[in-house]
Order: C-alpha cells, then structure tokens, then sequence
C-alpha cells in the first residue's frame, strides 16, 4: 500500500475573502464622496431650463458678492474647453448655446454647499430659446435642428472621426457579409419585427464625485471615474495641463456599471481650484444624476430575418437607431455607437447579414455605456424575434436556437467565424436544467432567451515586489467598483507561486504610481490584468529559480525582488449563456411574478468562486430591473423621473430565486483558462421574460419595460378580438 | 446646532465619520442607515437635532475592536457585497433586524430589508449572509 500526502486543495476552489472585505464591512472603505481636504470649497453649477438654447449673457454680478462665495465661472471662462471620451463635444459649460435640461452654463465655489447653491440660484442667465428635437428619426430629417454646428473643432482621440450622413449623427456602421439578396430569395419565410428599448440608468448607489486641487504645478484629481488613466488623457487636452503633471486618484468606486467612465465635474472644478487656489469639491445630488449623467441610449430595433424550412437562417437585415442625446462625449469607442451595436443575433449562425447602427444627437440628456452596451437592447429584440419565428414556424423555441446556434467553423453576425464555439453545449444543459414534462400552471409559462459576450480585450501592466520577509506586494492601476479585481489578483499571483493568499498584498496606485492601466470595463479586468498577474508571477518564479533559490531564501538575499507583469488579450472570443425563464401572470391586472429562472453561463476556469456567482446573480437582477420596471421617463426633453423613488429599481422583494449552471471546463484566455462573467447575465432577461409571457397567456410585449399595464392592454385587445372577430 | 442639520452631515462633515453613506438623499436608498437608540433610521432625513442626547450606532460601531461581528464575517464570506457602498447601510438595518427576530424566515428577511437598495449583488448574497449569521 502507498500512502500519498493528500494534495492541498487548490486555491481556486476555496471561495475567496475580499481583500479590502474588511474595509467594506467596517465603514473603513473610503469612497471619492469621503475625501476631504483643508480649506476645501464645494461646487454648485447653474444648469439650463431649455432643451435647445442660444446662452444670450450670464450675468454673475449677485452672485459673486454672495457670503462665502470665492469664484463664479461662467462658459466665456472656460471657452473653448470641451469634454468627452472620445470625442470632445461637450463643453465644460456652455458659452453660446445649450443642448439639453440641465446642461452647465455656470458653477460657483463657496466656502460651503448651501451657500454655493444659494449664488448658484443667483446667476441670471438670459436664454434665445432654439427648435429643438427629441425624436432620433425627427433629427435625421433634412431641415431638423442642428445641434453641434461646430463639431469640425471637436477633438477625436485616435485619428479622424469617421464620415457622418448627416450632422446630427454621433456615429454610424454597416456591416455586410454574404450575398444577403440571395439569402432572402432562398428562405421558405421571411419575417419582420419592430422593438423599442428606453433610457435606463445604471443607477448605481454613490452618485459621481470628485475633488480637485492644485499644489505646485501638479493637478491633483479624486474621483469616482473608473478608468483614472483614461480620464487623465482627457483631461490634459480639455484643460490644456499636460497629461505628466495630472495625478488621478480613484478610490473605491461605489458602483459603476459602466457609467462611471465619463467624467462630468471634474474639468470644472479645475478652473475653480485654478481661480482660488483652493481644493474644490462636487458631489453629484443623485437628482442630477439621473437627469444629466449618461445612461444607457434608447433604441428602435427593426430587424428582418429570412428563415428555411427548418427554421434555419438564411439572411439576416437589421437597423438600429440609438438615441444618443445631446452629447456623444460618453462613448469610447471609436465609432462613437455604444460598444457592439451590430451584434443583433449574437451567438448564432448568420451566412448573410446586412446590419446598420446609428447613433444620433437629440436634445436630450446624453446616453453613454452602461453594463454589456447595446447588448440589453439587442438581445430583447433578437430573442423575442427568434421567439416569434419559432411560434410562426410551429418549432419549438429551444430547437430553433439549436438550429441555428454557431458552431465551429461558421460565421456570426458580424462576419467572424468562431474556431470554437460552446453555443450548442450551453443551450443542451439549458434544456437538462430546465424542468420538463408535466402540465405548467395554467396562465404559467416558460421562456429563453440566448446569447453570446465578449471575453474582455486590452492591455495592462503591474508590478510585483518580493519583499525581505517573503512577502509579495502587487501595485496596480485596476480601481475596484466591486468586482473582486484586487482578490483575483492576489489569488492568481498565489496561486502560480504556491503561497498563502494572504502573503501577497495588493495595492492600488494612483495614475503617478502605477502602470497605465486602461480602466475596468468590457469585461476585462479577469482576462487582462489577470494576465499580467500571471505574467508577473511567472517572473518572479523565474528570477528565483536563476538564483537557485527558494522563494523564503530568495527573499531574504536578493529582496527587493521587482518585477513587470505584462497581460494581453486581443481575441475575439465569445462567453456564451442561456436563461430559462418562468413566470406566472394574473390576468385580471397583468402583473406576473417569476417563479423560476436558470441561468447557464460559459464562464471558464473560475478564480473568485464567491465574485463570479456575485456577478451572475447581481447581473441577473440588473437585467431584470432594466426589463420589467425601469424607465427614465422624458417628456419634451425633461426627465421626470428625478430620484430612485420614482426611478424604481428591484428591492430585495422583487429579487427572485435563481439557479445557476456554470460550464468551466471550456478553457478561455485569461490566467488559468479564465474569462469574463459581468456582462453575462444582465442582457438577455428581459427576451425570456417576454418569451415567458407569451408562452403563457399568448400576448407579446415589444418594448421595454415589460410591465402589467401593457400586459393588460394586450389582453383586453386579445379578448375584444376574440369577443368580436370583425 | 442648526436646526436644518441632517444627521448625516454632522456624522460625515463634523465628525468625520465617513462611514455612513449618502445616496438618494431622499429616504429610499438605506445607504445613510443608522441606529437610533435602537431604532433604525435614514440619517438623510433626520435632523441632527432629534439624535442630539441619543446613543447612534452607525457601521463604525458593529465589530468589537478588531473582530468583526458574525455578520460582517457572513457578508464577507457570503458575497454580501461588492461595491460596498450600500454596505454599511446593510449591515446596520440586518443588524437591528437579527435583534428583532433571532432567526428571520425569508419573508422576514425580504420584509425588513425592502427599504435597502443595492445594485450589485442583486441581493442573494446579502439574504445569505443574514441566515448564516443568524445560524
Ligand atoms: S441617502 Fe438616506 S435613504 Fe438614501
Ligand atoms: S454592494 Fe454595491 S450597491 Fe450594494
């Protein structure tokens, strides 16, 4: 008989304990809102009543003899410093004309809030109202209002902004691939569907804040800004202060869910700290957050799919319109579209797709990114659209999906050919998970929806350092909004070396300590800075393996040991998941309840057992709050849902049960086999739940929010017809 | 002290005890939950004035010098939270919830914890951490 030392249990399979857990759960955690410093001022701006507006004169005399008032700035101050991503469209304040309500035309500093939004109501600006336009098709029309007659003065990072058809579009794509003229013909049945999705907001819990100050020649920045870096960049060409003497520091972030990367008060509080040589502070009212921070853009989806006799795809033909409100500043990518807009059938098979995204300027509180962006729209519309060609079709809705699910070897929406693909496997443990015989509830009924995310892409850099007492410290740029990303790096730098999780330490620096990092967002942090953890690790196993040492005697001769971890991830590769949806609908008011949801996800080789379920099932509630209740409600350019009692969210009462069924054994490219699990869950709830009710009591929702008024309708018009079938 | 004075800007402003968010500012979110003599409360409402002469617990006060309550551990191990803003809200209103009921079914659980938002965890974790410290 041999005896084997049993082997310790892997690091990865021990659920993990936050790093900075116990700041969080003591009130240590400091948040950009609970940074101070001596002699600070606070801001108050003075925004616009009128959508569209030519800004006459601003007259700050009142104001600036108020008590405790230190500087009052106005757009002729600041003229010409614009801001934005990646495109510089939106001027700090505005000097001659404004673009939305609430629009900034003049901020104050003051020795303290009350006093700053006292002289802020003093400022006495005198506006030459202008047409103006909320409708996106309305301000593609030929004689619309123009909104940005000046953009050719717009900085655009990264080249030359892409030609435009008309001047109130931000941006515009069209992707093709196959002979989609061809495919039509060859369908046995061609069907055509509409589908509108509203603003929603990220609506994370910590409004926007930042605190600014200049000491010598440098810029100081604290913020609630999820990429420092990023912002930093933007801000040297906005202020006109070179990028080296800009030091941007983000705390823990309170909540981002993709919003947080658009900067709106900093560049402001520049020019104050600037004009008073004080520190000057911003907390965003969570008012102000919801009437002119980014959210996620509102869209019409008309999408046209061309189907054989066995339900498979033969063309596909889409066109999205974004609302992208009155700036294009907070979208970073480089068409200026929220990321991914012509993913319409995501994770299928499509051989001929023509599909044609815009994005266009209304007079509107601007949208940017929020969680999976473009994603929550596309995927309600395509999923419902499969749905009803599967019910037109008589096939049965997870057939059609297996279909038509991409395999190795073929070609998605947009023209790639995946080399691998786990669609087929995620959607047959869908249907192993999903009950199935026995006769559902009457007015219950069950729906998916299915669809395919990003593994994150980027490149990053830390540094590792083995200390004299064996001990690692990791310095990063990666902020935490609460993803778990200091833990994964901890643990896979644990993990590679073959030590205790708490031997190595993570710090994060600000944008004059640490390596350019660029910012948490699109799903990857894991494969990226996961990467460079792993990179960095390896070494530093490999320079103590020259010194013919251990890591302990390593330390102790040759520390301190510094090293450069490097991460890459520039594949175009897919996480792919599968929601199966149940509910139960009251016929009498519409409301309906979910009374069962699985949730399949491909999500890897899992570093952070207890983030990756965090994610999956804070995703899950996410999608369902944007799905069955969230609106931003604006009327004539005015949102009238102004604070998170009318901007409802899901409470732990509206917080259904969920399974989860995790596939980790498809290896992807982060470190170990790991790949992205944040923007998995949220995107396709709100499909499965239509799916739902149309399974269940045969009516179809086509926008967004589902809720139990047009629910009701629906029924009422069914009954009607059935009452009376003239 | 001034009568307009909400608790939570004496808390974070005066003393600075930064621990107690700010989030709605209108008594929805829970971020600013407290504990006034026992009671649980939305610092953003209430004048510092009504606190004045009160013992208030805020998320500073739940761990024992440096060990942490069976409840900030369970939020910890359970996935309670991420961000962490809404956190210390959290804890406070499970905090007096566990006083309220020893062991609180879901019902209860869901009853109490509606006037706490959180964008993150979607709630499981927290539900998870409250029944494994109640255990
Ligand atoms: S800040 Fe007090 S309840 Fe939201
Ligand atoms: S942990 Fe982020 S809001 Fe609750």
């Amino acid at each position: 008989m041999t005896l084997t030392k049993p082997a310790a249990p892997d690091l990865l399979e021990t659920p993990e304990w936050r790093i900075e857990g116990r700041d969080k759960v003591t009130g240590a955690a400091r948040y950009a809102a609970d940074i101070a410093r001596p002699g600070m001022l606070h801001a108050a701006f003075v925004g616009s009543p009128y959508p569209h507006a030519r800004v006459v004169s601003v007259d700050a005399e009142a104001a600036r003899t108020m008590p405790g008032v230190r500087a009052v700035l106005a757009g002729a101050d600041v003229r010409p410093a614009r801001f934005g991503r990646r495109l510089q469209d939106w001027p700090v304040l505005a000097w001659d004309r404004v673009r939305f309500i609430g629009d900034r035309v003049a901020v104050v500093a003051a020795d303290s809030l009350e006093a700053a939004e006292a002289a802020a109501a003093a400022v006495a600006v005198e506006y030459d109202e202008l047409p103006a336009v909320f409708d996106p098709e309305a301000a593609l029309a030929a004689d619309a209002p123009m909104l940005h007659p000046d953009a050719a003065e717009y900085t655009y990072f990264g080249g030359t902004r892409p030609p435009r058809g008309h001047p109130n579009v931000q941006g515009h794509v069209i992707h093709e691939h196959g002979d989609v003229a061809v495919g039509f013909e060859n369908a046995a049945a061609v069907f055509e569907h509409e589908f509108s999705v509203p603003r929603v907001h990220q609506a994370y819990i910590e409004p926007r804040a930042s605190l600014v100050w200049i000491e010598g020649e440098t810029v100081h920045v604290v913020t609630t800004n999820k990429a420092p870096f990023a912002l930093r960049e933007q801000m040297a060409v906005t202020i006109g202060v070179p990028a080296a003497r800009i030091v941007v520091d983000t705390p823990h972030v309170g909540g981002d869910f993709g919003g947080k990367g658009l900067s709106l008060d900093e560049f402001a509080l520049y020019f104050l700290a600037r004009a008073t040589g004080r520190p000057v502070r911003s907390v965003l009212r969570y008012a102000d957050e919801l009437q002119i921070s980014n959210t996620r853009h509102a869209a019409r989806i008309r999408l046209r799919t061309g189907v054989d006799r066995d339900g498979r795809i033969t063309a596909h033909q889409a066109r999205v319109v974004f609302d992208g409100g009155a700036y294009a500043a907070g979208k970073p990518v480089a068409g200026l579209l929220p990321g991914g807009p012509t993913l319409t059938l995501a994770g299928y098979h499509v051989p001929a797709a023509r599909v044609e995204a815009v994005a266009v300027y209304t007079n509107t509180l601007p949208a940017g990114h929020a969680r999976a962006p473009s994603q929550p729209q596309l995927t309600f519309a395509a999923e419902s659209h499969l749905d009803l060609i599967a019910r037109a079709m008589q096939i049965d809705p997870l057939e059609l999906r297996e279909r038509n699910a991409i395999r190795a070897g073929e070609t998605d929406v947009d023209g790639a050919v995946w080399h691998d693909s786990l669609a087929p496997r995620v959607l047959a443990t869908l249907r192993a998970a999903s009950p199935s015989g026995g006769m559902a509830a009457r007015d219950n009924g069950r729906g998916l929806a299915f669809s395919a995310r990003h593994v994150g892409r980027g490149k990053t850099s830390l540094t590792l350092t083995l200390a004299a007492d064996g001990s690692i410290e990791v310095l990063t740029g990666v902020a935490d909004q609460g993803g778990g990303a200091h833990t994964m790096i901890q643990r896979v730098v644990a993990r590679e070396l073959g030590i205790d999780a708490a031997r190595v330490r993570v710090r994060q620096g600000d944008t004059g300590h640490a390596n350019v990092d660029p910012g948490v967002g699109g799903s990857r942090v894991t494969p990226v800075a996961g990467n460079a953890a792993l990179d960095g690790a390896r070494k530093l196993k490999a320079r103590i393996a020259e010194l013919g040492k251990t890591l302990d005697q390593a330390a102790r001769i040759a520390a301190p040991l510094v090293v450069t971890g490097e991460g890459e991830q520039n594949e175009h590769l897919y996480g792919v998941y599968a929601y199966s949806i149940e509910v139960s609908v009251d016929r009498e008011t519409g409301s309906f309840r979910v009374v069962d949801a699985v949730l399949v996800a491909d999500v890897g080789t899992v570093i952070n057992p207890v983030a990756v379920r965090g994610q999956l099932e804070g995703g899950f509630v996410f999608g369902l709050g944007q799905a069955v209740m969230e609106e931003l409600h604006i009327e004539d350019g005015r949102v009238t849902t102004t604070n998170l009692a009318d901007y409802k969210i899901p409470t732990i009462a509206d917080a259904p049960p969920l399974r989860l069924v995790l596939i980790t054994d498809a290896p992807g490219p982060g470190p170990f086999g790991a790949k992205s699990a944040g923007e998995l869950a949220n995107p396709a709830v709100g499909a499965a739940i239509a799916n739902a009710i149309d399974a269940a009591v045969g009516v179809r929702v086509m926008s967004l929010p589902i809720t139990a008024e047009k629910i009701r309708s629906l029924l009422r018009t069914k009954e009607l017809r059935a009452a009376d079938p003239e | 002290m001034r009568a307009d004075r909400r608790l939570i800007d004496v808390l974070r402003d005066d003393l600075g005890s930064t621990g107690t968010k700010e989030g709605c500012s209108i008594g929805v979110c829970g971020a600013c939950s407290v504990l006034v003599d026992g009671e649980l409360l939305s610092a953003c409402l209430l004048p510092a004035v009504f606190a004045d002469g009160s013992v208030v617990v805020t998320v500073e006060g739940l761990a024992q010098g440096d060990e942490l309550s069976p409840l900030q551990v369970a939020f910890i191990r359970e996935g309670g939270f991420q961000c962490g803003i809404c956190t210390p809200g959290q804890l406070i209103a499970a905090t007096a919830l566990l006083a309220e009921h020893r062991r609180p079914s879901d019902a209860e659980i869901r009853e109490w914890m509606m006037g706490n938002l959180c964008r993150c965890t979607g709630y499981h974790g927290i539900t998870r951490a409250i029944k494994a410290a109640a255990a």
